[in-house]
């Protein structure tokens, strides 16, 4: 049984068909990729996948550890294990970071964690994102740089620890530095009892993981799923083949 | 952090004592009623002349032709004064043991213990406790309640007394000068800092009356002081009414920080007047939280007089059902070099109706003046209203003057970005809302910010149950 | 003479929900008006010398209403079809030969149409003269108009100006307003966003000079989804002139998805120069975006 699969699906956001019928199957250990010019519907996936009400599902249906999540709201689907980091990370008031998360942590876990152990694990995987320990008390992603959005969604990845995580365009905008960090804390969640699956529209953040699949997506569908070697051809000539 | 809604307690709020008392005056309001008042409170020949004129000037003006419909309020069903069971006290012990109680479930006497410096706590229309630390009696502090101000400080009270709010200011100022009683008086000699805050709370248990206390505040030069206000009462079918008066007179290089919670029931008119005079290089910082009430009509104002004075404004309203509340800052600029930061927040749902409404007046005089508004409106259904109106009024071309407004409604990408974290829908609004109201909290003392958190999440699940109950 | 009353009053006190004309009498019309001129692409538009009919939602106070109704001496229905993008000016020029001015314009723009309007108000010779004018905007499905409107009267005439437009839906109407003359220069200017994603775009730039008295009430309420309006007036006063500004964007019922921004900025150029505003954002509509900035600094 696969971990996630995805089948025929149909998605509009705001009466415009941008998914046309896409097909995909994650399976526990796997890393796999969705490359795509602008447009392509990748950001559309990963939203509909986490059921997000602007994304409005026209046909097919989304399995995950064999139960039907298509309909489940986006909280019942992340309390059954799937994250997805943003691309661009919402601001809250009023809520620091550490607060925020043991929060959704209890959330998630359906139980009470204990303070002290999950102040220690916090600070752990602050210190392995280079994330300033003060940053734990400022309130989650206000004021905070591009980058540090991005590492505090790797965070929180790594706090919630989730079955499968969704990263969309968690490289965009990044220094080299920061790619770097990012793709640390992947490479510490990755397991094999879980999967990732990585959106992106460049590369850089594959040089420093082991992809198992590549999925081109133009134009709402999948026009061609590879190895690894799919995304360096891609970076060599661009999309302009699958069009 | 509370999250969990089912821990606040709304009845607190809502006990509701006997309607027990020592006198009540008849309802209504002609001069014979007035002197009775005057006599059963023991006023000075000038309070009671005072308080004649101020009938007859309530009688010449009209009432507001603007702003929310109170034509439900007829004074002739309101009782304006209502002395409780009960001498004014020191000591809890001596309070009537239903009163003390009240207190006791509003947390006032554990308040006092923990983090204020005084206390005043009225009931209907008397201060039935007032105390206040002994190291600040030996700085010279006084606080006290109105009435014992009247007696042993006439001089002060008379040069200050409805000087800064005029009788003829409006119709509800010229009712309060006629019939006001209790509230409390402050002054802090010069140089004094009074580092732990003074705390008066007011209570209106009597159905069919109305509260009118009167705050006097002077900080003289140099002093700086923190005084907070609370108010209550549990609800009524019929109007009762609060039209108080605060009068504070922040002198030159003084500090003066007034903060308010207001959670009225939701049967009460809140028509109240405060406002600050403020000296040279002097400050008024005012927070300001409303609940409740059926009807706010308030909008305190600072005026800038002597150069250099400055003033901020936080304040934050929300409306629920049934609920109209018309709030707002004024600020007058009648001096070079002053400013003034206005921080402004409502939120309206369920039907209720927010409204900012606010003048921002620089006068010619008032060269190198600052100021600075912004003022965010959060409507949380369709059902509920939120209006913006701020006039600015500018005189002078040496002026740096800005005003920012915002209206909308929780993001959904917020939402959605909560909720793909595990949170519930409710969660993630309650969250997102408490986060909008985080920079007024933020600016109360600690257990003030929690209440007003409950508040705020009390208000949410009266939202969420109504929304559940129509889904099913 | 009462004029320009703001939809929701505040305290009298504050001295802006409406303003008071003292020192005036309604003048005496001339039944016609001669120094007119009409030009650019004039035969691409159909117009027609014809009375419209005054159903007004706001304007400028019945009285002046009145004097359109029976005595107005310049009545146009300017029809706008087709996509043509054609351009036509009218110039009316207030002398002592035609001293009073009181016009009269509907502008109906038909379904799929678009065309730019221009209408100028000027006093070339420096006569006492009096203008009292009604532009009426009906814009149909899908047309887009440009109204450009340019008010170069001089400091000795009163002028009063009634604006009001209805926009269906997908339809775009778009004001560029010059404001400069007048001794009361007195606007009144109405939007009704009817249709659903309706656009209504005023830019305005005035100035106030010697002791001129600007009153410019803009009223814009959203009826319609996925609606927009700009709102951007921008201005100097100097001298000893006074610049009332009061701008409401009113969000009504069903106006969802809608977004409405309000700008003003005015710059003070004088110490005796007196700028008052009032930009009102009204709401009964949960899923709207409103926002207003205002702006008083000096050079």
């Amino acid at each position: 049984m696969s971990l996630l699969e995805i089948k025929d699906l149909y998605v509009n956001v705001e009466e415009k068909e941008i998914l046309k019928g896409i097909d995909l199957k994650i399976n526990k250990g796997e890393v796999h990729v969705i490359m795509g010019p602008n447009g392509s519907g990748k950001s559309t996936t990963a939203n509909a996948i986490l059921n997000n009400p602007a994304y409005k599902k026209i046909k097919g249906s989304i399995l995950f550890d064999g139960a039907d999540i298509t309909n489940l709201k986006t909280d019942e689907i992340a309390r059954k294990g799937i994250f997805m980091s943003f691309q661009l990370p919402e601001e809250i008031p009023g809520i620091t970071v550490s607060n925020f998360l043991r929060f959704a942590k209890n959330k998630i876990t359906g139980k009470p964690i204990k303070i002290f152990e999950f102040k220690n694990e916090l600070k752990k995987h602050m210190e392995e994102l280079g994330i300033k320990p003060e940053y734990s008390e400022r309130y989650l992603n206000v004021g905070f740089s591009g980058g540090e959005k991005k590492k505090n969604e790797i965070l929180q990845l790594l706090t919630l620890n989730p079955k499968l995580a969704i990263l969309d365009e968690t490289d965009s905008g990044l220094d080299v530095d920061s790619v770097n960090i990012v793709s640390k804390g992947i490479e510490m969640f990755k397991n094999k009892e879980n999967a990732i699956l990585i959106i992106t529209h460049n590369t850089k953040i594959l040089h420093a993981l082991k992809v198992d699949y590549v999925h081109v997506l133009v134009n709402g569908k999948i026009v061609k799923t590879g190895t690894g070697s799919l995304a360096q051809e891609i970076e060599e000539t661009g999309y302009k083949s699958f069009k | 952090m509370k999250t969990k809604l089912d821990e606040i307690n709304r009845n607190v709020y809502n006990i509701k004592n006997k309607d027990d008392y020592e006198y009540k005056i008849k309802k209504g309001l002609t001069p014979e009623i007035i002197k009775e008042i005057s006599k059963q409170k023991n006023d000075p020949e000038w309070m009671k002349e005072f308080r004649l004129k101020a009938l007859e000037t309530y009688n010449k003006l009209e009432m507001p032709t603007w702003g929310p419909d109170l034509s439900m309020l007829n004074m002739d069903e309101i009782a304006t004064y209502v002395r409780p069971k009960s001498k004014m006290t020191g000591n809890w012990d001596d309070v009537p043991e239903d009163i003390k109680n009240t207190f006791d479930k509003l947390g006032i006497p554990e308040a006092e213990k923990k983090s204020l410096a005084g206390v005043g706590a009225q009931y209907d229309s008397e201060v039935v406790y007032h105390s206040m630390k002994n190291e600040l009696i030996s700085q010279g502090v006084i606080y006290t309640d109105m009435e014992t101000a009247v007696r042993e400080y006439p001089d002060i009270v008379k040069a200050h007394f409805m000087k800064c709010v005029p009788l003829t200011d409006h119709k509800f100022v010229a009712l309060h000068g006629a019939v006001w009683s209790g509230g409390s008086f402050v002054y802090v000699p010069k140089g004094i800092k009074v580092e732990i805050p003074l705390q008066s709370y007011f209570r209106l248990n009597s159905p069919e009356s109305g509260q009118f206390e009167h705050t006097l505040i002077i900080v003289d030069e140099g002093a700086s002081l923190h005084f907070i206000e609370g108010c209550s009462a549990p609800k009524y079918n019929k109007v009762n009414l609060h039209a108080g008066c605060v009068e504070l007179y922040v002198k030159d290089n003084a500090y003066l920080r007034y903060s308010t919670i207001e959670n009225w029931s939701k049967n009460m008119l809140n028509l109240n007047t405060k406002r600050a005079i403020v000296g040279k290089n002097a400050k008024i910082d005012w927070v300001s939280g409303s609940f409740g009430s059926k009807i706010s009509m308030l909008y305190p104002m600072s005026i800038l007089n002597g150069e250099g004075a400055r003033t901020e404004y936080t304040g934050i309203s929300f409306a629920g059902k049934g609920q109209n509340l018309d709030t707002g800052f004024k600020v007058i600029h009648n001096n070079k070099n002053t400013s003034s930061l206005i921080n402004s927040k409502s939120i309206s749902k369920n039907g209720g109706t927010a409204t900012y409404r606010a003048l921002v007046r620089i006068n010619e005089v008032a060269k190198g003046s600052k100021c600075n508004v912004n003022c965010e409106s959060l409507m949380l259904d369709d059902i509920s209203r939120s209006d913006t109106i701020p006039v600015n009024d500018i005189k002078t071309d040496d002026v740096e003057f800005s005003h920012e407004a915002k209206i909308g409604k929780i993001s959904d990408k917020s939402i959605f970005y909560l909720m793909s974290r595990g949170l519930s829908e409710e969660d993630a609004k309650g969250m997102i809302v408490r986060g909008f109201a985080d920079p007024i909290s933020k600016e109360l003392p600690i257990e003030y910010a929690a209440e007003m958190n409950n508040l705020i999440n009390l208000e949410l699940e009266r939202k969420y149950r109504i929304k559940k109950g129509m889904s099913k | 003479m009462i004029l320009n009353e703001t939809p929701i009053r505040t305290s009298k006190n504050y001295g802006i929900n409406n303003i008071d004309i003292d020192d005036f009498s309604i003048p005496e019309i001339q039944e016609t008006f001669e120094e007119l001129n009409i030009s650019g692409d004039v035969d691409e538009f159909t117009i027609k010398k014809e009375k419209n009919k005054i159903d007004l939602k706001y304007g400028n106070g019945e009285v002046l209403l009145k004097q359109i109704k029976n005595y107005s001496n310049v009545n146009f229905h300017i029809i706008v079809e087709g996509k043509k993008n054609k351009e036509l000016q009218l110039e009316f020029d207030l002398t002592n030969k035609n001293q009073n001015l009181v016009d009269n314009i509907l502008i109906e723009a038909r379904e799929n149409s678009n065309g730019i309007i221009i209408i100028k108000y000027l006093s070339s010779k420096n006569d006492k003269c009096y203008h009292n004018g009604l532009i009426k905007v009906l814009a149909q499905k899908k047309s887009n108009l440009n109204i450009i409107f340019v008010n170069m009267l001089n400091n000795k005439t009163e002028n009063f100006t009634s604006i009001e437009n209805i926009l269906e839906n997908d339809s775009k109407v778009k004001y560029n307003i010059i404001d400069f003359g007048g001794k009361n220069s007195i606007t009144n200017y109405y939007t009704n966003l009817k249709g659903e994603n309706s656009s209504n775009e005023v830019k305005t730039i005035y100035l106030g000079t010697s002791e001129q008295t600007l009153d410019l009430n803009y009223i814009v309420e959203v009826y319609g989804k996925n609606s927009i309006i700009n709102m951007d007036v921008k201005g100097a006063i100097k001298d000893k002139s006074k610049k009332h500004f009061k701008g409401t964007i009113d969000f009504k019922k069903g106006s969802k998805k809608s977004k409405g921004n309000e700008n003003e900025f005015c710059t003070i150029l004088s110490d005796r120069a007196k700028s008052i505003s009032l930009p009102m954002l009204l709401c009964t509509e949960e899923d709207v975006e409103g926002n207003h900035g205002t702006a008083s600094r000096k050079t």
